[in-house]
């Protein structure tokens, strides 16, 4: 068989087309690829808006989105279609980015965990609202330049795994592309458990970031082992670590990136000294009922 | 079993989507929409209605819930008012543009700024470039049959538009009048189940509208539907007649008109006020006539250019502004369009009334009756909008 | 296709591919895939972003000038 064509059966084969429009590098196709693999395909995709739209044009799967400020309510409608329709056996997975999510939909998802409505929440994060040229979001980290913060951002990241962690739904995750085994597992679990479920992926941005794309799974496998996007899970208000407890120096994965460029000594520091902390509360809580 | 009782517009509504198997319900209260969605959960809570109702944060979500549910294939229902019509503005423009039929209720209420919960007709008026269908009612029954029709409208594949019906805040939705709620099998056998034929989720069957096409093109179609609903309208109106007894007589109603030179145009609950202040005035012999506008959108053009000639002068009572418009409020502007290059057509003596939710007394409406007929007479209105509400025209009455 | 935007392209050298199946795991585009007849490149699609390059282990995927 010539190798056009076995391409060919691979992309039918993970309802995914090749050849999407995101940029060279981009996490967008390989997250959505690895989300594929793991629900299968009784699954209707809603969601738009993150760069990763693009890699959501090339989907051989029933899929609908509005805008980027309409995060888990038309899959919401959606889900209480195929309610009425008697047709619970689809999957329904809705997507949506960090500026979605995180600002101008966050009331969106709140209200779609407190309602508990039967879906599989993924936060596409690539950590800026790219897509329109790369200006910062609520969920782009402390000190990264972005075009409307070009002096480094002041505040901190928005934790929204823990902010909808504490809206009690029956699963929270976090995950990344470089840990393909541990977030396909996740997104089977989730898969089986009813309810709102979330699973939040932090996917790089060789263009936002500004690091050579060939780099792309080194620096997002840093941004786990230096426990800057710790990997853990929440169901039911018990947390459990997924993350190896070693840490790399958190300088490490800013110096990989051009974005973290203009960061003084004391900025890095003072991440450092946050990420230790949050790493010391998340292994101590292991195991445990968290206090949300 | 049919059975009649006083009931307020509110839960005359809520019947109205009960009646019509809406299954998914996405709604967020706002005064004076709440009776609508608290009658609708009491109703699925003790079984009378079975849907899906989904109480939702916001107006927008409500919307787009509306979306996700109605491409889904599930028939769906919501309601709202003003603030919250405002709200729900970016969702607003998706049904008609993707030629979802979906049935809602606005429940007129004015727009702030000055924060009030009284009716007038902005809330749905400033929709008017959308695509939405509107249909505008006087009392419960209207309503309740309107619902009904809409969704026998919308869902027609000639159309494959969105339907609102609109009924002024309190006057209609707070107010109880003798309404009678059909049979269930027998609006079953009028309204069979919705299926669109252009959308799909389904993995085995997944179909979706109007990807590829161009904005111009896709305007131009909701154009085209929107001309072909004034002929639905029509059927489906004349077919309820058939099966339950009761006619609006379509897009527009001719009420004591017959030899009329002048007529008053209304909408919504001041109608029922204006046919008393014409039944008063004719019983004294003056020859004044009402034209009820029922159907806004689609605008019944051809019909008004039809019977425009007929009179010499057109009282449009606007129960809307549009600050900064060519001149007056919006029916009348859209009136003067349509009759614009009519050769015998009729002054358009334009009146701001009811703003607010003011009372549309009998005193104003005899006002703006005699300003209508002197206007017949002269050939001539002597501005472009006369502001009712500024007159001292006596007491309430 | 993608030749228009790709600088470079990826090449493979059969002999020191292992086989382990990295550079198709974690090809962005899904355009590495490992056959009966060693490590193919889909170049109608592949952007030429040179992860599969960096993350092989064995050296066995080069990123090679597009010529044109």
């Amino acid at each position: 068989m010539s190798t056009d064509k076995q391409f060919d059966e691979y992309y039918d084969r993970v309802h995914l087309q090749g050849g999407t429009t995101c940029c060279p590098g981009c996490g967008g196709p390989l997250l959505w690829r690895m989300i594929l693999d793991a629900v299968g395909p009784k699954t209707v995709v809603y969601g738009d808006g993150p760069c990763a739209m693009c890699a959501i044009r090339n989907i051989k799967l029933p899929n609908f989105s509005i805008h980027f400020s309409f995060a888990a309510d038309g899959a919401t409608g959606i889900v209480a279609g195929l309610r009425a329709k008697g047709r619970e056996d689809i999957t329904v997975v809705s997507s949506a980015g960090d500026g979605s999510i995180g600002d101008i939909s966050i009331g969106k998802v709140s209200a779609a965990a407190e309602r508990n409505e039967n879906m599989i929440q993924i936060c596409v994060d690539n950590e800026a609202y790219m897509n329109t040229g790369i200006q910062k979001s609520g969920l782009t980290p402390f000190g990264a330049w972005t075009t409307t913060t070009p002096m480094g951002k002041e505040a901190m990241k928005k934790d929204l795994p823990m902010i909808i962690a504490a809206h009690k739904p029956p699963y929270v995750a976090t995950a990344s592309v470089a840990y393909p085994n541990d977030l396909k597992a996740k997104l089977r679990k989730a898969k089986e458990i009813r309810g709102f479920k979330y699973i939040h992926i932090v996917i790089p941005c060789p263009t936002g970031w500004r690091f050579d794309p060939a780099k792309a799974i080194e620096v997002t496998k840093l941004g786990v082992d230096t426990w800057v996007w710790p990997l853990y899970e929440i169901e039911a208000s018990v947390l459990r670590v997924n993350s190896r407890s070693e840490q790399k120096p958190v300088k490490e994965y800013l110096d990989a990136q051009g974005r973290f460029r203009g960061m003084s000594p004391e900025q890095m520091d003072f991440l450092q000294r946050e990420t230790d902390a949050r790493r010391k509360n998340l292994l101590e809580a292991n195991g445990k009922r968290l206090f949300l | 079993m049919s059975f009649t009782r006083m009931m307020e517009g509110n839960e005359a509504a809520a019947w109205g989507a009960k009646l019509s198997r809406a299954e998914v319900i996405p709604a967020y209260p706002i005064t004076p929409q709440t009776e609508l969605i608290s009658n609708i959960a009491s109703m699925i809570a003790d079984g009378r209605m079975k849907a899906e109702y989904i109480k939702v944060e916001g107006e927008h979500t409500a919307m787009a819930v509306a979306i996700g549910a109605s491409v889904t294939g599930a028939r769906v229902f919501t309601g709202s008012s003003s603030q919250g019509i405002l709200f729900m503005e970016e969702p607003f423009w998706m049904p008609p543009g993707m030629r979802l039929p979906i049935g809602m209720c606005i429940v007129n209420r004015s727009i702030a700024p000055l924060g009030t919960l009284r009716p007038d007709h902005m809330d749905s008026m400033l929709q008017r470039d959308t695509g939405w269908i509107q249909l505008y009612c006087e009392n419960s029954q209207e309503v309740l049959d309107t619902i009904v029709m809409g969704y026998k409208i919308g869902e027609d594949k000639r159309v494959y538009l969105p339907v609102a019906t609109c009924y002024d805040g309190y006057f209609v939705s707070a107010t109880a009048t003798p309404t009678t709620v059909p049979d269930q099998g027998e609006v079953d056998a009028f309204l069979p189940p919705y299926k669109h034929e252009w959308y799909s989720l389904m993995p085995e069957d997944f179909r979706m509208h109007g990807r590829e096409m161009n904005i111009a093109k896709a305007r131009y179609e909701v154009q085209q539907a929107q001309e072909t609903a004034k002929t639905v309208i029509e059927e489906v109106e004349r077919d309820w007649r058939k099966r339950f007894g009761r006619y609006y007589d379509g897009m527009i109603e001719e009420y004591q008109c017959k030899d009329a030179d002048a007529v008053l145009m209304t909408m919504g609950s001041m109608t029922g006020t204006a046919r008393d202040v014409v039944d008063e005035m004719r019983s004294k012999g003056k020859e004044i006539g009402l034209i009820k506008l029922r159907c806004f959108r689609p605008f019944p053009r051809e019909e008004l250019r039809k019977i425009a000639k007929k009179y010499k002068a057109i009282g449009v009572a606007d129960r809307n502004t549009s600050l900064g418009s060519a001149g007056g409020g919006i029916v009348a502007t859209d009136l003067a369009r349509a009759l614009y290059d009519v050769d015998e057509r009729p002054v358009i003596a334009d009146f701001h009334v009811g703003l607010g939710g003011t009372d549309v007394t009998m005193n104003q409406l005899e006002y703006m009756a005699k300003e209508t007929l002197k206007a017949a007479k002269t050939g001539k209105f002597r501005e472009a909008v006369d502001w009712v509400e500024f007159h001292d025209l006596g007491p309430v009455m | 296709m993608s030749s228009v935007v790709r600088s470079f392209r990826p090449e493979v050298d059969q002999k020191k591919c292992q086989k382990c199946g990295i550079c198709q795991t974690f090809c962005p585009e899904g355009t590495v895939m490992l056959t009966d007849e060693g490590l193919v490149f889909d170049y109608r699609f592949c952007k030429g972003c040179g992860v599969c390059a960096n993350e092989c282990m064995f050296k066995a995927i080069t990123m090679v000038r597009e010529e044109g």
